[in-house]
């Protein structure tokens, strides 16, 4: 029982970084039917970047945190920019492609700024693990889980009370229909791209002191946040929260249950089921999806 | 109406009480009618009346949620759109879409491959027997693009053609699987009265040819002038069914149409 | 359509010309080796172009069977003391087995979400190779692999290797290219231009897809042959999500639908890395700025993008 208990707590630690990295696919996503497989790099950058800034510089964790959510969607402004906006026919193909060719760029910047070393980071506060019913939960763990919630109300409040917000879901809907009524499409293309970087960055500041950093680490993370995010149903933001914890707790119960080797197999057996069952994901989301 | 004139000419088509109801919206109520064998039936109604619902029913893009659809004999409401095929019911669409990468004449050597055999290994070994396949392949495509005036144009890019030879060209290649019914979607829409005067002509040309047209149409006067039989629809309903003078002559068209007086 | 075949055919002579010549000539053992592997990666490319350029299907998971093409050759010959030619069956029949399964359930989705079923499909593999140490050995990889041989010819040389695959490309060009000209590749092309009316015209499109997604994977798994027995050590390192990747890219900026730009993208990507060595640490970065470029200002390909500039120059 104490087992399963931490168990689970592992599983929600981990899957509510899932659950934000799932979250910017999703947004994303829905904003522009674009799949950024670059994403993992930012939660790469995200990460990274606070290694310097908090354990290099030793700036305060707040300005720390907070420079670095911007200095990766300055990053993501550029690669909206440069990569996206510039390019001639967007095709599905094509569109991956360039995210792929980006995410190998930018993990190249990372190894050339940080070189190939991994890195570690305190916990923003408090070492000491916490015992609950005999298993135990680091105080980070509930650091990520605070944000994650802040973050996905503000989201929430963000896409069905604020102007913007309300503008980008127009875009997301139809395009053309939003520009003709004024939307200014580009900007708020623009605003999508950075504001899923951003939280890309969020997920990295978050996990940078309970993980080994190093340039190599968005790989597999932003691979399985996908698969969170199509768990859960591609372009919704509680499907994408559901899909992260679920992915999260299915690998801790899957490693602790039956064998560590499996782990990473695990998010794309559930990404294969999900597709074939019911590609709408848990919520059902239909392709373009309301945010 | 004219019952044992049509018990006299079999009937290919059979619709019998198909309805399909779409989110709240009824696009076909409990349509029934029978399109003899060599007829052309011209299906008109207003906008929205559900007459390409009525198409998609008939070539199997949908179901029906209740009623029988008889072909020759045989139901075949649900069935696949390619065993539709291969049974001889094909069909053109609306918007024309072609396969704008391949030329003129592969367009419509694509329209023959229901009926011809030839496999990966036939292919990759040339086979005899591909071989001969292939030849035939493209002598029936050429005869087909003969027949509807598109010979000259056979190795040009279908994207290049002008729209009017596009729709030609769909036909061409819905002939091309040798069907017993062939259904057109507004094949003169965008037609300017000359092309229209060709597409009349070969209407006539295909039915000589035995086989069955079914058309959607806007165009009244092509659709008077040619069908033997005219099935009219509003609003998911069948309103009328019979000769175009019956049709012409009914209250409840005139009404449709013109609105009550 | 005479003179196209006329033409095709002379090309492919020109090709089996320029091999022998270079097997002849090339002395430089590095050299030849870097053409086996361009050959090899051809051969990669080439299948994955079938699915991708004339089906128009896309796959992320496609170095699962090239990996499995290698492995099953593998474990055949070195376990089981199998004739590493009947490995070659093996490893085909194998590959073409699996995806036939996977491919039945996974072709019904469209356009991205067939990208991530492939891409979920390769990972899974992936993670086998790695974990299931006492078949594969694990993440140590393979060794001794044997050589190949056939009768009195010995494959053990790097020529005689650059010869056997190369023939093996061309041979599989050949294939490619009559399929291409036959009613099955009119039937592919247009599923490619338009799904919905090759349906409507009778075209079994879900029965296409499946072929050629396991002729695609038939051909990856004799590129993963002849790569387990050139360089007898193997590892799931080379079977990745980036393996996948580069396969894609291949096809991608030698130009999709084209035999042609299949050997041409392979032969860029294989060179790139080569020519990267000199970057060291730049190499990432300059191969992703490379993928990127390309792709904003050639999306059809360098093969047609270049074509096509030729063409406009010329008016």
């Amino acid at each position: 029982m104490q087992e399963l208990l931490q168990y689970l707590f592992s599983g929600i630690t981990n899957g509510a970084i899932y659950a934000v990295i799932a979250v910017g696919f999703s947004m994303l996503y829905s904003s522009t039917e674009l799949i950024n497989f670059a994403h993992g790099e930012f939660v790469m950058l995200g990460a990274l970047t606070l290694v310097t800034l908090w354990g290099g510089l030793h700036l305060p964790l707040a300005l720390a945190f907070i420079l670095t959510v911007g200095i990766v969607s300055g990053a993501g402004f550029i690669f909206e920019r440069f990569a996206v906006r510039t390019v001639k026919k967007p095709d599905h193909i094509v569109l991956v492609i360039i995210t792929v060719g980006a995410s190998i760029f930018l993990r190249g910047i990372g190894m050339l700024i940080w070189g190939k070393d991994a890195y570690s980071v305190p916990a923003f506060s408090g070492h000491q693990p916490l015992d609950i019913c005999g298993a135990t939960l680091l105080p980070q763990s509930i650091w990520i889980m605070a944000i994650v919630g802040i973050m996905v109300f503000g989201l929430y409040y963000f896409f069905s009370r604020t102007l913007t917000g309300k503008a980008m879901r127009a875009c997301a809907i139809s395009k053309r229909a939003a520009w003709i009524t004024g939307i200014p499409t580009g900007k708020m293309v623009l605003l999508a791209f950075m504001m899923s970087t951003g939280m890309g960055g969020v997920a990295g500041a978050m996990i940078a002191p309970i993980t080994m950093s190093s340039y190599d680490m968005g790989t597999i993370l932003g691979l399985k946040g996908f698969c969170a995010a199509m768990l859960g149903g591609i372009g919704s933001l509680w499907g994408a929260v559901i899909g992260g914890f679920l992915l999260g707790i299915a690998e801790a119960m899957g490693v602790g249950l039956i064998s560590s080797s499996l782990k990473d197999a695990i998010a794309f057996v559930l990404l294969l089921a999900i597709l074939y069952v019911r590609p709408g994901g848990i919520v059902n989301a239909r392709d373009v999806q309301r945010f | 109406m004219n019952g044992r004139e049509n018990n006299l000419k079999s009937s290919l088509l059979k619709i019998e009480s198909v309805s399909k109801t779409f989110g709240g919206v009824q696009a076909a109520q409990d349509i029934s009618f029978k399109v003899s064998e060599g007829d052309i039936v011209g299906l008109i109604g207003p906008n929205g009346a559900g007459k390409t619902t009525l198409f998609n029913l008939i070539t199997g893009v949908y179901t029906p949620d209740s009623g029988k659809i008889i072909f020759e004999q045989t139901e075949v409401q649900g069935r696949e759109v390619l065993t539709l095929v291969k049974m001889g019911i094909a069909r053109t669409f609306q918007n024309v879409e072609l396969f704008e990468n391949m030329t003129v004449v592969e367009n419509v050597m694509v329209g023959q491959h229901v009926r011809t055999t030839c496999g990966f290994w036939g292919a990759v070994l040339r086979l005899p027997g591909a071989l001969k396949e292939e030849k035939k392949i493209r002598k029936n495509a050429l005869d087909l693009l003969e027949f509807v005036g598109l010979e000259s144009v056979a190795d040009r890019r279908s994207s290049e053609l002008p729209f009017g030879w596009q729709r030609l060209l769909e036909i061409a290649r819905a002939m091309a699987s040798k069907p017993k019914m062939l259904l057109l979607d507004e094949p003169a829409a965008g037609l300017n009265a000359v092309e229209t005067g060709t597409l009349a002509e070969l209407l006539n040309k295909i039915r000589s040819q035995g086989i069955t047209l079914l058309l959607v149409e806007h165009d009244m006067n092509l659709t008077m002038e040619i069908s033997d039989r005219i099935v009219v629809l509003d609003q998911g309903r069948l309103l009328a069914h019979g000769t175009p003078r019956e049709v012409q002559q009914d209250e409840a068209v005139m009404a449709a149409y013109l609105g009550k007086a | 359509m005479l003179l196209r075949w006329g033409k095709n055919n002379i090309a492919f002579m020109v090709l089996f010309f320029v091999v022998v010549a270079i097997g002849i000539w090339i002395e430089n053992q590095y050299y030849l080796q870097v053409l086996t592997f361009i050959g090899i990666n051809s051969l990669l490319a080439l299948g994955l172009n079938m699915l991708m350029g004339y089906a128009g299907q896309i796959s992320l998971g496609h170095a699962a069977f090239y990996g499995l093409g290698a492995y099953t050759s593998a474990i055949l010959s070195v376990h089981y003391n199998v004739n590493p030619w009947l490995a070659l069956i093996g490893a085909v029949l194998t590959a073409s087995l699996i995806a036939f399964i996977i491919g039945i359930p996974t072709l019904k989705l469209s356009g991205y979400y067939l990208g991530m079923g492939t891409l979920g499909f390769g990972m899974v593999v992936h993670v086998l190779f790695r974990e299931w140490s006492t078949l594969t050995g694990g993440a140590s990889g393979f060794v001794g692999i044997p050589p190949l041989e056939l009768g009195p010819i010995s494959f053990l040389s790097v020529r005689n290797y650059f010869y056997l695959v190369w023939l093996i490309m061309l041979a599989n060009m050949v294939i490619c290219r009559r399929l291409i000209d036959s009613r099955i590749g009119r039937a592919l092309r247009s599923i490619h231009d338009s799904e919905h009316a090759a349906e409507a015209v009778g075209v079994d499109t879900a029965n296409l897809k499946l072929m050629i997604f396991v002729f695609s994977a038939a051909m990856s798994a004799v590129a993963g042959f002849l790569y387990a027995h050139f360089v007898s050590f193997i590892s799931p390192g080379s079977f990745t999500f980036l393996a996948s990747v580069r396969m894609v890219t291949m096809v991608v900026i030698g130009g999709m639908a084209s035999i042609w730009g299949a050997l041409l993208g392979a032969s860029l990507l294989t060179l790139l890395p080569e020519w990267l060595h000199a970057f060291a640490d730049y190499e990432m970065v300059v191969y992703g700025a490379v993928l990127m470029i390309v792709m904003i200002l050639l999306p059809q390909g360098l093969t047609r993008g270049l074509t096509e500039i030729y063409e406009r120059s010329r008016k």
